[in-house]
């Protein structure tokens, strides 16, 4: 599926901006971002519940310009479900085929088929207001898959749901999708959802797609501030460049950052809590690492961590500790060095 | 101590009222069985009135003219209210903001504005009739038809619409989206899920055109007279034991009535889920 | 196979959209243009352009305000007739509004603070009434009433009175919060179900009184419910004929009955026509009034 100069507009807001992606086939795309950037939007285009102001979007290599939902060989599950009050959960699961014309015993068949996916053939004959909120998002995933849509298109589909049962969720959905192959784009802004699920995640705000790549990527280097500090929690601190790798912060405290070039532009580094240490102000640390000197400011516990703030350089950086055996503690105020490997920083865009 | 009076006051003041409901209509029903013809001189207990009833043609014929009154109106104002209903509801029109203040103003007119409108209305239309066609017609059942939907119109789509409004619009996207055309989006998914409003509109319609005096006793004609009316006549004349047993005759319909719309309620309840936000 | 989308595309589709929703909308809108927009024009058509001649046809002629005038001016006797009709019926209206609105705020309190059964139970207490026939529980007071009417023959027993009430003001004002008392109960209901009850309760917490709670939080939040209530009695009570007509005497003439003569009796149109676009512009007024307030209270 391709994207090409997808842009939205309602009035004087631009919804979406020159959108420019391709999904791959059989992939679980993740298009993630906070509310209202967009990415809803961009979902309800490919659906066609709206038509772009401008652009195109191909599907399976046809180009699907003002087609009526009814007519893409797309399939969604809404957020709300939208499962139909009305009916049982089986004459729900059948209504795109009855749509489209499908004989009744290979309607049947088929239903059956897709409950079993889901592990509701039993609930076939309840209705929706029957089942529980796990329940109804199964039904609405079979509803969609029976019809074996080229792309499957979820909105936030675990939004509704409580904490475990999301997780829970979110391997089965996974596990589903590998089993029925179907391309998966995937609307959320929970971004531990989109690391965890997906094969490629595409960034969005204000109406544009920021980066695209694996969640490692996404995660390990953000090309931008705002992915930087969307997802999971970073240190942005800005610098100055110093010549030869090296760049100035704060206080005029030097370290190297690889690919940083010339002297005297501003920059913005990224540092992931985790990729931070803490040792004692004179002990020894690997060579090559950046080091700075610092305060412990406050201590935070997490249970399986702890999360330092240390005054360093004329800035505050996050530290985040694991809770493993033998872990030393500092207490607020104790002095305390700063250490981390120069391949951890990564340079951002404003 | 205070609050427990104010708690056993306000019990009392509402059944008071309750009684102040009631009460009336209570004696209304108990004088319609009394004998005598004097309403209020109570001889004992008969069916002699009801019988008087029916066998009364102009009873008769004003009943069967309220009903074809009300069944007309009601599923013309039906079919236009919900299409007014959806219309407004699920589209962007220029000019849908005019017609959505027009569809109001039935609803706000008084009683007699209306009743001088349709009069005056039909007179000019009857005129130019009579001017360019030549033939002589007249107020009669199709002029109270016509009226009743007018002001109908308004109070269906008002319902539907509330029940639209309440509507998922995924629900109806969903058909789409799983290969329903606009008909069968219409007639599969959206048309079951407003059913409750559409028949409770269709119940307040019906109760409209059965309750309307004014506009009805403006716009009829010889022997088209409606239930409402001919009782409205008898009753200016004086009280008697007839229009007691036609009164409680027609409270028994509007109460069957509102069990029926309970009813619909009822089912309506079932349904939570499509109305969710 | 289709083509990429342009502006002009999304332009063309919108406009297909909009057509397809005027089209649905059209029959009824085209219904209430022929049989009500042009019957409203008429209406002030008449008031405008008509006079009455001797036989009490209408004719037309250049526009006058006569219609408009007479009804301010006083009659052969030398009394302000119209302004008189006018002026009762404002102040019963008022009255009706009034006293429903006294009638229903404890009544729609009590229903609200009921345990879900017994509250729906009350509720359809309230709605059959609401639903049944109006004419009939007009009627119902005549018989009330009446010389020799339940009503009349506990007033005489009592020793109050052996007049019967039939045919005075009050009659007519008991007919009118009779009639229209459930339109005053359901609104107000309504707003004081949907309230916040922690809200009271908070106020409580920071030391209101139980009277103080209900004047600063309570009765401001359900505000919205009486004014809804409060113009969906007044307005059928201004205009109101079935009531007068049934209860009233000639001493109690209110302006809808005074319409209706206009045209069955006095055959003037143009007077008539001029009164009725007055009562219909006071509802207008009123509801837009309505509107207004409901809209900075919710």
């Amino acid at each position: 599926m391709v994207l090409s100069g997808v842009t939205k507009r309602f009035g004087d807001v631009t919804a979406v901006d020159g959108m420019n992606l391709e999904i791959r086939d059989g992939e679980f795309f993740s298009l993630l971002g906070p509310s209202g950037c967009g990415k809803t939007t961009t979902l309800r285009m490919i659906a066609g519940f709206e038509y772009p102001t401008e652009g195109s979007v191909r599907i399976q290599g046809r180009e699907m310009g003002l087609e009526p939902p009814n007519r893409r060989p797309v399939n969604t599950v809404f957020q709300s479900y939208a499962l139909f009050p009305h009916m049982t959960v089986a004459e729900n699961v059948g209504f795109g085929l009855k749509m489209r014309g499908v004989g009744r015993s290979e309607i049947a068949e088929r239903v059956a088929r897709a409950l079993d996916q889901v592990q509701l053939a039993h609930r076939s004959d309840a209705r929706p207001s029957q089942l529980s909120g796990g329940q109804q998002q199964r039904v609405a995933l079979a509803r969609a898959l029976v019809n074996e849509p080229a792309v499957l298109l979820l909105d936030e589909p675990l939004g509704a749901l409580d904490l475990k049962l999301r997780q829970a969720m979110q391997v089965e959905l996974k596990e589903l999708q590998e089993r029925v192959g179907i391309t998966f784009v995937y609307v959320t802004h929970d971004q531990e959802e989109a690391l965890t699920m997906s094969d490629r995640i595409g960034v969005m705000n204000e109406g544009r797609l920021l980066q695209v790549g694996e969640p490692e990527a996404i995660y390990e280097r953000p090309t931008s501030r705002f992915v930087a500090d969307f997802i999971g929690h970073i240190n942005l601190v800005t610098a100055e460049c110093a010549g030869s790798g090296m760049v100035r912060i704060g206080d005029g405290a030097e370290v190297a950052v690889p690919g940083v070039q010339g002297a005297g532009g501003k920059v913005t580094i990224a540092l992931r809590p985790e990729r931070l240490h803490l040792t004692a102000p004179d002990a020894d640390i690997p060579a090559g690492a950046n080091r700075l000197r610092g305060v412990v400011r406050r201590r935070v516990y997490h249970g399986d961590g702890f999360t330092y703030e240390v005054a360093v350089a004329g800035t505050v950086l996050e530290v985040r500790t694991e809770n493993t055996p033998g872990l030393v503690r500092y207490e607020a105020g104790s002095d305390i060095c700063v250490y981390w490997d120069p391949s951890a920083a990564n340079l951002v865009e404003d | 101590m205070t609050g427990r009076w104010i708690s056993r006051l306000l019990g009392l003041h509402s059944w008071a009222v309750y009684v102040f409901f009631y009460a009336p209509i209570a004696v209304l029903v108990f004088l319609s069985f009394n004998d005598n013809r004097l309403v209020t001189v109570w001889t004992g207990a008969s069916l002699r009135w009801y019988r008087e009833m029916l066998e009364n043609d102009q009873v008769l014929s004003a009943i069967r003219n309220s009903l074809i009154v009300a069944g007309v109106s009601t599923i013309v104002s039906v079919v236009l209210g919900t299409a007014a209903a959806l219309g407004l509801e699920r589209f962007r029109w220029r000019g849908r903001r005019i017609f959505d203040g027009l569809l109001y103003l039935p609803i706000i007119i008084p009683d007699v504005t209306m009743a001088v409108m349709m009069l005056l209305f039909f007179v000019q239309v009857f005129g130019l009739v009579e001017l360019a066609f030549g033939p002589k017609i007249g107020l009669g059942l199709a002029t109270i038809s016509l009226s009743h939907v007018a002001f109908n119109i308004s109070f269906v789509a008002v319902v539907v619409r509330a029940r639209l409004a309440g509507l998922d619009p995924a629900l109806e996207e969903a058909a789409a989206d799983l290969y329903a055309d606009r008909r069968q989006a219409f007639l599969h998914v959206t048309l079951p899920l407003i059913m409750p409003g559409v028949l409770g509109g269709a119940l307040l319609a019906l109760t409209l055109s059965l309750d309307d005096v004014v506009i009805t006793s403006f716009v009829s004609g010889p022997g088209s007279t409606t239930l409402p009316v001919y009782v409205f006549g008898l009753v200016k004349r004086g009280v008697t034991p007839l229009i007691n047993a036609v009164s409680t005759v027609m409270l028994v319909a509007s109460m069957l009535l509102v069990f029926v719309s309970l009813i619909f309620q009822r089912g309506d309840g079932k349904v939570p889920q499509g109305t969710r936000q | 196979m289709a083509a990429p989308v342009t502006p002009e595309l999304e332009a063309a589709a919108e406009r297909a959209q909009a057509r397809r929703g005027l089209l649905v909308s059209l029959p009824a809108y085209a219904y209430l243009v022929v049989f009500f927009a042009i019957p409203l024009v008429i209406v002030f058509v008449v008031s405008v352009f008509g006079r009455r001649n001797p036989r009490g046809a209408t004719v037309y002629g250049p526009p006058t305000l006569d219609a408009y005038r007479k009804i301010f001016e006083p009659g052969p006797d030398g009394s302000y007739l119209v302004l008189e009709i006018v002026w009762r019926s404002l102040w019963l209206s008022v009255v009706t509004t009034i006293v429903c609105l006294l009638l229903a705020y404890p009544l729609a309190y009590y229903i609200a603070t009921r345990t879900p059964r017994v509250r729906n139970a009350l509720l359809v207490l309230v709605m059959i009434p609401f639903w049944s026939n109006f004419l009939v529980r007009t009627y119902a007071w005549r018989v009330l009433l009446g010389r020799s009417g339940p009503v009349t023959a506990v007033t005489s027993a009592l020793g109050l009175t052996d007049t019967p009430m039939i045919f005075t003001v009050n009659a007519v004002l008991i007919g009118l919060v009779y009639g229209f008392l459930p339109f005053m109960v359901l609104p107000l209901y309504a707003a004081i179900e949907r309230m916040d009850w922690s809200l009271v309760e908070a106020a409580r917490d920071l030391y209101a009184s139980g009277w103080q709670a209900f004047r600063k939080i309570t009765w401001p939040l359900s505000r919205p419910g009486v004014i809804a209530g409060s113009i969906l009695v007044f307005i059928p009570a201004f205009g109101a004929y079935v009531t007068p007509e049934i209860l009233g005497g000639s001493k109690t003439t209110l302006l809808g009955s005074y319409i209706v003569r206009q045209f069955l009796q006095a055959r003037d149109a143009p007077f008539g026509s001029a009164l009725s676009f007055v009562l219909m512009s006071v509802m207008l007024g009123a509801t837009i009034v309505y509107f207004r307030t409901g809209a900075r209270n919710l």
